[in-house]
């Protein structure tokens, strides 16, 4: 029976390629991938990738009030937590790039942002609003220790690790090119290099740049998608660590790095840390940053 | 010894060039249905809806219902569901395998479509973000295929698939 699938040619030769798409992490999840066998065993790789970010997400999500994420939430502060091992080296990479940047990537600062409406609230004891990465141990066998009661929010970095991991499922699958891509966190692994477009923040109907990315992740920041007015004064996901204060600006930050965890949480690195500071974190992980500044504050066509 | 910056500045209004994005087919509906149903043939599943119906829909579901874009069938081992949602500017169409006893087994997007109509075509708004200065030029007329830019929000598809099953315990499990 000739079958129906994408890429399944009887006739041709046993080079298939694939695209699909699954809503995932909030966002519209993009694979693409190629290799030299059956288009059928090909989706079965992509199914395993996909299989991966689920993984993810269910460990991760601040959303789900039945995460593990939210377990360390709920006692975190009240008795070590053994961590799932995706979710300890995600907590692991985000200290390191909070420590790298010296504070100005931390994922401790979503009580601001559960304030705002843009966090859901899952009823845990009160968060302490001067926690920051710092009150975040890790110990010995995956368990991890808030010496006070603190929300840690992984949404700036669990994305980039869920690509990564999804480029491993189909690298081990036995896929050699491909493209993954969680809502614009993406990365592009093979002999062939992608042309990215970069929306442009102010007008997301409208690509403003393009990058040609090879073997390498690509992210991007903008608190464009994310502004709104609460009670009188103008809030976006994107908070500053040190200043506490929301980012509003229209411009966006695109890094692009080895790896997509990387290229995720340097976005962020670069938007609030100072100028020397973001240049030795990019050299660090030998990522380089492209800044769209806007020439007015306005991203309102698309609030 | 010079080193360059790490981090490149660019204005925005000087980009040379800028295009609407983005369509996107993955899958046709036989192609989601033999993925997640491989070998099989699908009976369609008529879903007849009161309006009482819809009305419990709509209330369990906190969405409206949409009489048409929401088309069942039913397999061997379980029920393959199509439908679309709009977003303020997106359209989508998924497939959804759900068990035999109605649980979600596998969801693929078969089609992805921006739509930012108005602010896209009306030139004197466009103009503002186009050809004030050179730049790295955007090819026009090319397929976009990769984008990278703040994140955008699959919410309703979240929505529609509360709603769907909805409809599968009111048109199919109590039947």
């Amino acid at each position: 029976m000739p079958s129906q699938l994408p890429g399944v040619d009887r006739h041709a030769a046993r080079r298939s390629s694939i695209r699909r798409a699954r809503p995932l992490l909030g966002t519209r999840v993009e694979i693409v991938a190629a290799a030299d066998f059956p288009a059928a065993e090909l989706h079965d790789a992509v199914d395993a990738a996909f299989a991966a970010i689920e993984r993810i997400e269910r460990l991760m999500s601040y959303h789900d009030p039945e995460s593990e994420l939210s377990r360390l939430n709920r006692e975190g502060a009240v008795r070590p937590q053994r961590m799932h091992r995706d979710t300890c080296a995600v907590v692991r990479a985000a200290l390191e790039f909070a420590s790298l940047s010296g504070g100005a990537f931390d994922p401790c600062v979503a009580p601001w942002l559960e304030e705002w409406g843009l966090l859901p609230r899952h009823g845990a004891a009160r968060a302490d609003h001067a926690a920051s990465w710092r009150d975040v141990e890790i110990l010995a066998e995956s368990r991890v220790r808030f010496r006070r009661p603190l929300r840690l929010d992984l949404g700036g970095i669990a994305k980039g690790y869920a690509v990564d991991q999804a480029v491993r499922a189909l690298q081990r699958s036995g896929v050699r090119n491909m493209l993954v891509n969680a809502g614009g966190d993406l990365r592009v692994v093979g002999d062939e290099a992608e042309t990215i477009a970069l929306r442009s923040p102010q007008a997301p109907g409208l690509v403003v740049h393009t990058i040609v990315l090879r073997d390498a992740a690509l992210a991007t920041s903008s608190a464009c998608y994310s502004r709104r007015r609460v009670a009188g004064v103008e809030v976006s996901a994107l908070l500053n660590p040190g200043s506490r204060t929301p980012y509003l600006a229209a411009g966006s930050v695109s890094v692009r790095a080895a790896d997509c965890i990387s290229a995720d949480a340097l976005t962020k690195v670069v938007l609030f840390a100072d100028p020397q500071t973001a240049e030795q974190a990019l050299k660090a992980c030998r990522a380089q940053a492209l800044v769209l500044q806007a020439d007015s504050a306005d991203c309102a066509s698309h609030a | 010894m010079f080193t360059p910056s790490r981090i490149v500045f660019l204005p925005m209004a000087a980009l040379a060039a800028a295009q609407p994005v983005q369509a996107m087919i993955y899958l046709s509906i036989e192609q989601a249905q033999e993925l997640m149903f491989p070998g099989q043939t699908l009976v369609p599943a008529p879903l007849n809806l009161s309006a009482d119906d819809i009305a419990v829909v709509e209330r369990e579901a906190g969405t409206r219902y949409l009489a048409g874009a929401l088309r069942a069938w039913k397999a061997a081992d379980g029920y393959f569901f199509v439908d679309a949602v709009i977003g303020k500017h997106d359209l989508i169409s998924y497939a959804v395998a759900l068990t035999s006893d109605g649980k979600v087994r596998q969801v693929e997007i078969l089609e992805y479509r921006e739509a930012y109509g108005g602010e896209v075509r009306n030139a004197a708004w466009r103009r503002q973000f186009i050809g004030r200065a050179h730049g790295d030029p955007v090819q026009l007329g090319r397929d976009i295929r990769n984008i990278s830019g703040a994140t955008l929000s699959c919410q309703h598809v979240t929505d529609g698939i509360r709603r769907l099953l909805a409809v599968y315990a009111i048109a199919i499990a109590r039947r």
